[in-house]
């Protein structure tokens, strides 16, 4: 061998070495784990306000993790919107990231307008958890500007607020915060003790990106289950959503609160099972939930209009 | 002796055909190796007709490559001084085809996910994009075979 050939034949071994580092280490795990090719937005026309509204009835749906703009999240929307044709909801709660790969305010487009244009057009309303990735991990005080700032283009009241929709109160938390379980914790969950001590409706869920418990990728969330499940058993929370995971998860109830995952709004990733996993699976999809009184009925959808899971509630009596 | 020697040619030729072929093979399956990758992701997620596009735009780019680096293959045997400088330069363009025809992808789909959106409005097919990002691939590694081949004859400069 000359030194030509064998210089050659270096450059070959090595570039196929660092190759194969490079494909299996991150190319192809981020291309089949992101949500990265572009998609037609769903071609549906839905009766505005077609659902129905009044003090002891609510229909809405909940969705997390939906935010890269790709066929699957367009997927998923297009099956929410088909939904509505068949049982109409007045409101999606999001569970956060609702935005990857860039800014809500450069995506909002792409990320929100395009998906859900159907939905906007019949007057569905939004209200959003938001996640450590909606503006980026925001560690500072211009990064929480920046967010609450294109919050404002949801029409989101603050990090953490409480609406109330028909027989429901809903509590949306950030727990995106850093060490929100933490000593720096007290200021969110003291509101939150307040705000739930004060609810008087029938019904009390709470939605949040980060899961108390989960059996998928990230797993519960560290603290969690010390700081905030216990304030939320104490108040009789009736239902606690959640994603962070992409992933559908139903927990066995927890000091009689439900808890829910509800992350594969465009991508899926691994899900086990724990001691309280009542249901678990690795899946594209959505909830829709009815509440008629004191009865909740939920249904786990799937982007291709299957239902993975279907499950009722009996509201919690006291306060 | 001219029995030997019209042997040892006829299995040296064989031995050509099945190197040229087993490149072209190799090249054909790293090129629809993101596409088969993504549409196992998207089996798992229960939607499993989504990525059919994606797959055949791989496919059909494959093809063309595997008949590309046959031909390059083959004439390479017909004019190298020696062996070791076709298969030296076939590895190197196969290595440059796999990591090109993943990593062109990944970058142009995640650094432009906005464009592509406001393309697909348009009613562009991600196809294209697909197989247009995969051919700048089958270039550059159909380039890197001969550039390494021209360097390793023996009057290159």
């Amino acid at each position: 061998m000359n030194r030509r050939e064998f210089l050659a034949a270096g450059v070959g071994l090595v570039g196929a070495a660092a190759t194969a580092g490079t494909l299996g280490g991150a190319v192809w795990p981020a291309l089949t784990r992101e949500d990265l090719l572009p998609g037609e937005p769903p071609d549906v026309r839905l009766t505005p306000h077609a659902w129905q509204t009044a003090g002891d009835r609510l229909s809405f749906a909940v969705l997390g993790d939906n935010g890269s703009g790709g066929r699957q999240a367009l997927a998923v929307a297009e099956r929410m919107a088909f939904t509505y044709q068949t049982a109409p909801y007045g409101l999606v709660a999001l569970l956060g990231d609702i935005c990857y790969y860039g800014s809500l305010r450069r995506r909002f487009e792409t990320v929100f307008r395009r998906p859900f244009g159907p939905l906007l057009d019949a007057g569905v309303g939004f209200e959003l958890a938001i996640g450590n990735h909606d503006s980026g991990l925001h560690f500072s005080d211009d990064r929480l500007s920046a967010m609450e700032a294109e919050l404002e283009l949801l029409g989101t009241p603050g990090r953490y607020y409480t609406a109330s929709h028909g027989p429901v109160d809903f509590f949306f938390l950030d727990s995106s915060i850093p060490g929100v379980y933490g000593p720096r914790a007290s200021e969110q969950l003291d509101w939150l003790d307040d705000a739930l001590a004060s609810s008087a409706n029938q019904w009390k869920v709470v939605a949040m990106h980060h899961p108390p418990y989960s059996s998928g990728q990230h797993g519960s969330t560290p603290g969690a289950q010390e700081r905030l499940v216990p304030l939320l058993s104490r108040h009789r929370v009736d239902l606690v959503l959640s994603g962070h995971d992409h992933d559908y998860e139903r927990v066995e109830p927890q000091q009689g609160v439900t808890y829910v995952v509800s992350g594969g709004g465009c991508k899926t990733t691994a899900v086990g099972r724990s001691r309280f996993t009542a249901v678990s699976e690795r899946t594209l999809q959505f909830l829709h939930v009815e509440v008629v009184d004191a009865q909740l009925t939920a249904k786990c959808i799937r982007a291709d209009g299957s239902v993975a899971d279907r499950w009722t509630l009996r509201a919690r009596e006291g306060t | 002796m001219d029995a030997t020697r019209a042997g040892g040619d006829l299995s040296r030729r064989a031995a050509d055909a099945v190197v040229a072929a087993g490149f072209a093979i190799a090249g054909f399956a790293v090129t629809i190796a993101p596409a088969v990758l993504m549409r196992s992701e998207v089996l798992n997620a229960g939607i499993g007709s989504l990525d059919d596009d994606v797959l055949a735009a791989s496919a059909a780019v494959g093809a063309v490559e595997m008949v590309l680096a046959w031909r390059r293959v083959r004439n390479q045997e017909r004019t190298a001084t020696r062996r070791l400088h076709v298969w030296i330069a076939s590895f190197n363009a196969l290595v440059a085809l796999a990591l090109t025809a993943s990593l062109l992808l990944l970058l142009v789909l995640y650094l432009f996910p906005d464009e592509h959106a406001s393309l697909a409005n348009r009613g562009f097919p991600v196809f294209a994009l697909w197989a247009g990002v995969q051919a700048v691939a089958v270039v550059l590694a159909e380039a890197t075979g001969w550039l390494f081949f021209s360097w390793l004859r023996p009057e290159a400069p």
